[in-house]
């Protein structure tokens, strides 16, 4: 009863992992040089991790294949049927990040040549570093499979949303105080959703391995809401 | 002991009657114990599919359930095993009238070397409870009907069983076991020895059959365990060393999509998964 099968399709199960985890760096690994370009102003960064963010599309189209391969080839059951499910949607969210750090860096060619108020810069700093931890926490729980940690990427997030509030509460002072155009300030508030945005990926991929990890499903908090709405009726 | 009821009358169910309870079942065979301590339930009209590697202990579990451990004569049994509240195994109960009420579809399609209908009009007849003629003319083509059959064969009722599709004898026996009238049919790997499209009318007929019986299968192919059963019972061989022998048990039992979605026990997980055999 010990002796392991199936070390063919744990290989396979082991490449959609790594997979993921190589996605999820790269992206990781683009947050600090998208910020550090929009901040000095800096275009051809810029149009590098535009161009590179197709590379992340095509890893995530060949991961997705690989996934169906899986399911319809192996028939993954229990454990291996979440894992593959699991990695399904977390593609989905690591693709959808990189494609903010692309909305980021085309954002910074139409702020150019504005300078970036000190101020805000420096907030805007902050939430790219935030993202970029939670997205590496992210990546951490899969790797460890710490359902523990997945489930406190929901509390962690909530620095990078009050920091959200903080940057474009400070963003629309700066144009108040006529040292923002409208159009550079619009741009600043919309890349601050785009961070914030990138750490509610970081929490969904968090909810995922708590999927593959435990079985739980974040719907279910939504479903069992309503079932009590419906039964206070 | 209490009468046993009349198969189906109380089955139109909005609550799911319990049909069996088992409670602490072992059967002994003379050299080991082929199952120990198992407790279960099964509702009327759900199909509970039994997996688990060879030597598990659930065909013995299944036949349990119409008594056809009593066959063997040095099978011991002990704990209780509830068919409709009442003790199966008590001493005044006729295992014959069990097996009428609680039938089985084996593994090989096994056609008496008879007429397709007489196939069908054996049981009835040895009971005496159906008249010949018309009686017996309905009863062999709704139990056809029943088992998807009587399409393909109602122009030759008369020519030999022995003659048709290995999946058609299937379902012959399947039509063979409900023209008795049973509450229970219970299914020992029946599509194992079938391809595929005849696999796939035998699950099709399993669903539309749970509207009026309440079915047992045993099978080795988790896919079809997934596809048809309501719920799902795993069993597993464990090895006594003291005795240095081995013994079926219960792992776990619950809603199949729970069962193969996010089993509890990781003895479950490793066979369903396929990791350890």
């Amino acid at each position: 009863m010990t002796e392991p099968l199936r070390s063919t399709f744990d290989e396979e199960l082991e490449a959609i992992k790594s997979g993921i985890l190589i996605m999820s760096n790269m992206v990781v690994e683009t947050i600090p040089k998208g910020t550090e370009a929009l901040l000095e102003g800096n275009l051809t960064t810029a149009q590098e991790i535009i161009e590179a963010d197709d590379e992340l599309d095509a890893l995530s189209v060949s991961l997705e294949d690989r996934c169906y391969q899986i399911l319809t080839l192996q028939q993954p059951l229990a454990g291996d049927l979440r894992a593959v499910m699991g990695a399904l949607w977390m593609n989905n969210e690591i693709e959808r990040a990189g494609d903010l750090m692309t909305n980021i860096a085309k954002a910074t060619r139409r702020i150019f040549p504005e300078k970036i108020p000190e101020v805000v810069s420096s907030l805007i700093q902050n939430m790219s570093n935030e993202a970029q931890r939670l997205l590496n926490l992210s990546s951490e729980s899969y790797l460890q499979g710490d359902s523990g940690l997945a489930a406190a990427l929901d509390d962690i997030d909530d620095r990078l949303d009050d920091l959200n509030v903080e940057t474009v509460e400070a963003i629309f002072e700066k144009h108040n105080d006529k040292n923002l155009t409208l159009n550079v300030a619009v741009q600043l508030a919309l890349i601050c959703r785009y961070y914030e945005r990138i750490g509610d990926h970081a929490v969904n991929i968090g909810e995922r391995v708590r999927y593959i990890v435990d079985g739980w499903t974040a719907e279910r908090t939504g479903a069992a809401r309503l079932t009590d709405r419906q039964k206070n009726k | 002991m209490e009468p046993l009821t009349q198969p189906n009358e109380k089955t139109i169910a909005t609550t799911r009657p319990k049909i069996f309870e088992v409670t602490n079942l072992n059967v002994y065979y003379p050299d080991f114990r082929a199952i120990r301590d198992v407790s279960l339930n099964v509702a009327a009209n759900e199909i509970t599919a039994f997996i688990g590697p060879s030597g598990c202990g659930k065909t013995t579990m299944l036949r349990s359930f119409n008594r056809m451990n009593d066959l063997i004569p040095t099978a011991k049994i002990t704990g209780t095993l509830l068919y409709r509240g009442a003790d199966l195994y008590n001493k005044t109960v006729d295992p014959v009238e069990v097996r009428r009420r609680i039938g089985m579809v084996f593994q090989k399609p096994n056609p008496f070397p008879k007429s397709i209908y007489d196939n069908v009009a054996y049981g009835p007849r040895i009971s005496g409870k159906v008249k010949k003629g018309t009686e017996m003319d309905d009863l062999v083509e709704s139990s056809l009907r029943k088992a998807a059959l009587w399409e393909e064969v109602k122009d030759r009722l008369k020519s030999s069983a022995l003659g048709m599709s290995g999946g058609q004898q299937q379902r012959l026996c399947i039509a063979r076991a409900i023209a008795t009238n049973p509450d229970v049919v219970l299914m020992d790997e029946p599509c194992s020895a079938l391809d595929p499209i005849a696999t796939g009318k035998i699950e099709e007929l399993m669903t539309q059959l749970k509207k009026e019986y309440t079915i047992l299968i045993v099978t080795h192919n988790m896919q079809q365990a997934a596809r048809v059963s309501d719920r799902t019972a795993f069993f597993s061989v464990e090895v006594e060393e003291e005795h240095d022998s081995r013994t079926g048990v219960l792992v776990e039992e619950g809603p199949t999509e729970k069962i193969f979605s996010n089993p509890n026990d990781q003895r479950t997980e490793n066979y369903i998964t396929g990791r350890f055999g």
